[in-house]
C-alpha cells in the first residue's frame, strides 16, 4: 500500500525533469584546477560518476580530497573547466551564468553553517527559498509549516534564529533546502550539528523524499550513524574517485563471497575490499567466457549458472570439467603468466564476478592464506 | 490564486539591529542637518539682503544701471520719476531715498556711534508692505521723528518696550537729536546692521548736503512703479525700457531685481561658493557614513547572501536589495534630520534675526540630495554583495 504523501506538494512535475530519464547527474572525465599560471594546481583528476534519480549518495574522503569541489561543480556554483557535467539533463560545461542560476533553482543546498538571516523568522527564512518560483501562497505556507513541524520545530515556526539552538537552526536550514521540492539536494555534513535522534529524523525524511519525489541526494558526511541510508558510497582521495560503490550490490557480493570456500578465511575487511573491486558479467548459454591460448587478464567466480571447461590438445578437444555456482576459474593464467590453458563455455545463462589481474594480484599479495587456499584448490582440481 | 509575495528583506535587515539603525539614523541625520544648515544660512543671507526689496509694494522698480548690488548705492535724478509717471500704463511712481553716508547713530544709552541705514519716502506714498510701517505713516510726518528697525543689532541700543523707546531722550542721528516714535521689523544684511525709517522731509533736514548744491531730495535711489489695474506689467516694463533707453536707468520687475541681487551675491562673491562647498561637505560626510553602514551590513550577511545566490537569486535581486536599503536609510535619516534642522532654524531665527525659513523647495532639494547620497553609497557598496561567492559556502 503506498504511503500517503508526507507534505503538501507545490511543484508540478516540469517537463524537463521527466525528459532527463533516470540519470540525475553525469560526471564525465571531469578535471578541475585552482589558481592561475604557475600557481595552477589540479584538484580533480578524470572523475567519472553517474547518479540515478532517487539515489542517496554519500561522499567520503579526507579533507582536501576534492569532494567539496566536486559538490560545488555539481551545484552549478563553479564553472566547469574540463570534462563534462550534466545535472538534470543540463550540460554545465560552457554554461553562462544565467544557465547556472537556472540549474541552481533545481537544487537544494544544505551547508555546514546554517546561514539564516537573523532578521527573519524560521518561517520567513524558509520562505525566501520558495519566493523565487511564484508558487501559490497558501499551499506554500502550508508546506513550510508541515516541513518545520516534521523537523520538530512546530513550536518554533515564528521564532528568529537568535532564540533557536544550533540544532534547531540547522533544521531550519534543511527545511529551506527542501521547501521548493528540488530534484537534487546537495548537503555538506547536514547532521553534524544534530543529536542522534534529530539526525536520524532528517535522514529518514531524506529517504522519503527520494521515494516520493524521486529526489536525488548527495551528502558529504563523516557521520557513520547515517551511512546505512546510502544507496551509493563514493570515496575520494587526492582528487580522484577511489571507489564508487552501490551499497546494496556490494553487500550482496560480500554475502556471496563469505560462503565461497576460497574466501572463507579472509577477514571481513578484505572481503569488502574484494567485493568493491569485482565486476559482474552476464553470459548467455553457449558463449565462450575464456578461450584457450588467450592472454589471461581476469579471474572469474561463478555467481549463478554453470560452465563447461574444455582443453584442446593438438586437434583433440576434451571436456575437462564442469563448474557450478561458487566455483572459480581463470586463476592459473594469472598466477603463472602463461596463456589460457582451457576454454570455458557457459552451459546455461551464467553470471560471473570478475577481478582484473592487478586487483587479483593485490588480493593475493595481501593475504597469505588466500594464496594457500588457492593453491590447495588448484592442487585438488588437477 | 494568490502567488507568494516577497519578504521585505532589506527592511527587516535594516531594522533588526536597533543599535546599528540608531547609528545610521544619527549619522545620516547629521549629514542632513549639515546640508540644511549650509543651505539655510546661504538663503538667509540672500533673503535678508533682498528683504528691503521684498517688502516694497512695487510692480516695477527703477534703479541706476551702475548699482550692481544694493549696497553699492547709485542715485538718479528726480526728473526720471516724473518721466516715468508719464509713461502709458503707469499708475504711480514713488521715489525712495536711502542714505548710508554720514549716518552716525548714537543711541540714547550713550556709547560709540554706529553707522545706520536711513530709508526715507514721502509718508503719503504707500511704499512698503510692512504693516507696522503702513500703520505709522502719520508718525513719519512729524519733524525730527523716525522709526527704528526692531531687528537692528544690539549696539543700536533699542529699548525693550515701545514705551521706553518713546520716552528716551538723547538719541542722535548725524549729530542731531532725533525722536523715535516706534519700530518696524526689517532685519540686517551683509552691509547694514541697523535701519532707520523717516519721512523724506526729515531726510532733507538731517542730510542737507545729500545732493551737493541742490535739493537733497532731487537725487533718488529707487523708483517704485505701480501699474494701472488690469494692465500687463511686462508691457509697462517694455514702455519704461523704451522710455529710458540710453539713460542711466534700468527697469526691473520686482522679482527680477530680487533674482539679480541674489545672483550677484551667489555668483559674484565667494559667499554662494562657500555655502555650496559646505553643502557638498555635508553630502560627502553623508556618503561616507551611509557607505559604512551599508557596507558593514552587507559584510555581516555575506554567507546569507551567498546562500541566496546558491538558491538561484540573480544579481538583479541584490542590486534591488541594496537600492532598497539606500532608500530606507535616506528616509529614516532624512525625517529626524528635517525635524532637528527645523528646530534649529526656529531657534537661530529667534536668536540672530537671520531669515532662516524651512521652505518646501529646499526641504525637497535636501531630500533629493539625501536620496542621492544614500544611493551613491549603495552603489559603492554594491560590488561587495555582487562578489558574494556561493562556492565558498561548502
Amino acid at each position: 500500500m503506498p504511503e500517503a504523501p508526507l507534505l503538501t506538494s507545490i511543484r508540478k512535475a516540469s517537463p524537463d525533469d521527466s525528459s532527463t530519464g533516470d540519470t540525475a547527474i553525469r560526471v564525465d572525465k571531469l578535471n578541475h584546477y585552482y589558481g592561475e599560471g604557475e600557481l595552477r594546481k589540479q584538484v580533480l583528476f578524470e572523475n567519472n560518476l553517474e547518479v540515478a534519480r532517487g539515489e542517496i549518495v554519500i561522499m567520503t574522503g579526507p579533507s582536501g580530497s576534492g569532494k567539496t569541489t566536486l559538490l560545488t561543480l555539481i551545484g552549478a556554483l563553479r564553472t566547469v573547466q574540463e570534462g563534462g557535467l550534466e545535472v538534470m539533463g543540463n550540460q554545465l560545461r560552457g554554461a553562462a551564468l544565467a544557465k547556472l542560476v537556472r540549474v541552481r533553482r533545481k537544487l537544494g543546498f544544505i551547508f555546514q553553517a546554517h546561514n539564516l538571516f537573523q532578521s527573519l523568522t524560521a518561517f520567513q527564512n524558509v520562505r525566501m527559498a520558495a519566493e523565487l518560483f511564484g508558487f501559490p501562497a497558501e499551499r506554500t505556507s502550508r508546506r513550510i509549516t508541515e516541513l518545520l513541524t516534521l523537523l520538530g520545530l512546530g513550536h518554533r515556526i515564528h521564532y528568529k534564529p537568535d532564540s533557536l539552538s544550533g540544532g534547531q537552526k540547522q533544521r531550519v536550514a534543511i527545511a529551506r533546502a527542501l521547501v521548493h521540492q528540488p530534484p537534487i539536494i546537495l548537503a555538506d555534513e547536514p547532521t553534524a550539528a544534530l543529536d542522534e535522534k534529530s539526525g536520524r529524523d532528517v535522514v529518514t525524511l531524506f529517504q522519503r523524499f527520494t521515494r516520493e519525489d524521486r529526489c536525488t541526494i548527495i551528502m558529504v558526511t563523516h557521520d557513520n550513524r547515517i551511512l546505512d541510508v546510502a544507496d551509493r558510497i563514493v570515496n575520494m582521495v587526492d582528487g580522484r574517485i577511489k571507489s564508487n560503490v552501490l551499497v546494496k550490490v556490494t553487500a550482496e557480493i560480500c554475502e556471496f563471497l563469505r560462503h565461497v570456500p576460497l574466501f572463507q578465511r579472509l577477514t571481513p575487511g578484505s572481503i569488502t575490499e574484494v567485493a568493491d573491486k569485482v565486476k559482474s558479467e552476464k553470459h548467455k548459454a553457449g558463449a565462450a567466457i575464456v578461450t584457450q591460448g588467450d592472454e589471461g587478464d581476469k579471474f572469474y567466480l561463478i555467481r549463478r549458472g554453470a560452465v563447461d571447461v574444455t582443453r584442446t590438445e593438438g586437434t583433440q578437444s576434451a571436456p575437462l570439467n564442469s563448474l557450478g555456482e561458487g566455483a572459480f576459474f581463470g586463476e592459473a593464467a594469472l598466477l603463472t603468466g602463461e596463456p589460457r590453458n582451457a576454454t570455458v563455455i557457459a552451459r546455461e545463462d551464467t553470471e560471473v564476478y570478475t577481478l582484473n589481474k592487478e586487483d587479483f594480484q593485490a588480493v593475493v599479495a595481501a593475504s597469505a592464506s588466500f594464496e594457500e587456499e588457492l593453491r590447495k584448490a588448484l592442487f585438488q582440481r588437477h | 490564486m494568490i502567488r507568494l509575495s516577497k519578504t521585505p528583506l532589506a527592511f527587516k535587515n535594516l531594522t533588526h539591529n536597533v543599535r546599528r539603525l540608531a547609528v545610521a539614523v544619527a549619522g545620516i541625520g547629521f549629514a542632513v542637518v549639515l546640508m540644511f544648515m549650509q543651505m539655510g544660512f546661504r538663503n538667509a543671507l540672500f533673503y535678508s539682503t533682498v528683504k528691503i526689496v521684498t517688502d516694497i509694494d512695487a510692480d516695477i522698480l527703477l534703479i541706476n544701471r551702475a548699482q550692481y548690488a544694493l549696497p553699492a548705492r547709485q542715485s538718479f535724478d528726480f526728473k526720471r520719476i516724473m518721466q516715468a509717471r508719464s509713461c502709458p500704463g503707469v499708475a504711480a511712481v514713488y521715489p525712495m531715498y536711502t542714505e548710508t553716508v554720514g549716518t552716525e547713530w548714537k543711541p540714547a544709552s550713550g556709547g560709540k556711534p554706529y553707522s545706520i541705514r536711513v530709508i526715507a519716502f514721502d509718508p503719503d506714498d504707500p511704499v512698503f508692505l510692512i504693516p507696522e510701517v503702513r500703520a505709522q505713516t502719520s508718525v513719519l510726518r512729524q519733524p525730527d521723528t523716525a522709526l527704528i528697525d526692531s531687528r537692528s543689532k544690539k549696539q543700536y541700543g533699542i529699548p525693550e518696550t515701545l514705551k521706553l523707546l518713546r520716552e528716551q531722550t538723547g538719541a542722535e542721528l548725524a549729530n542731531r537729536a532725533i525722536h523715535l516714535a516706534g519700530t518696524f521689523p526689517l532685519g540686517t544684511d551683509f552691509a547694514n546692521d541697523g535701519n532707520l525709517m523717516m519721512g523724506s522731509a526729515n531726510l532733507a533736514k538731517y542730510f542737507p548736503m545729500r545732493a551737493l548744491g541742490a535739493d537733497p531730495l532731487s537725487t533718488v535711489d529707487l523708483g517704485i512703479v505701480k501699474v494701472e489695474k488690469g494692465t500687463d506689467v511686462s508691457a509697462v516694463q517694455r514702455n519704461l525700457n523704451h522710455r529710458f533707453e540710453g539713460t542711466e536707468l534700468s527697469v526691473y520687475l520686482k522679482s527680477e531685481l530680487i533674482d539679480k541681487e541674489i545672483g550677484f551675491w551667489d555668483h559674484s562673491t565667494p559667499i554662494g561658493y562657500i555655502f555650496s562647498v559646505g553643502t557638498i561637505m555635508g553630502f560627502v560626510v553623508g556618503v561616507i557614513i551611509c557607505y559604512q553602514i551599508i557596507y558593514s551590513d552587507i559584510a555581516d550577511h555575506m554567507p546569507e547572501f551567498a546562500t541566496l545566490k546558491a538558491m538561484g537569486y540573480r544579481n538583479r535581486f541584490f542590486i534591488g536589495l541594496v537600492l532598497q536599503m539606500s532608500f530606507y536609510l535616506s528616509i529614516v535619516g532624512y525625517i529626524p534630520g528635517l525635524l532637528v534642522s527645523w528646530a534649529v532654524y526656529l531657534a537661530l531665527a529667534q536668536g540672530t534675526g537671520l531669515l532662516l525659513e524651512m521652505k518646501l523647495a529646499h526641504a525637497a532639494l535636501v531630500f533629493v540630495l539625501t536620496l542621492g547620497m544614500c544611493t551613491a553609497s549603495g552603489c559603492m557598496a554594491m560590488r561587495k554583495i555582487l562578489n558574494a561567492d556561493p562556492a565558498e559556502l561548502f
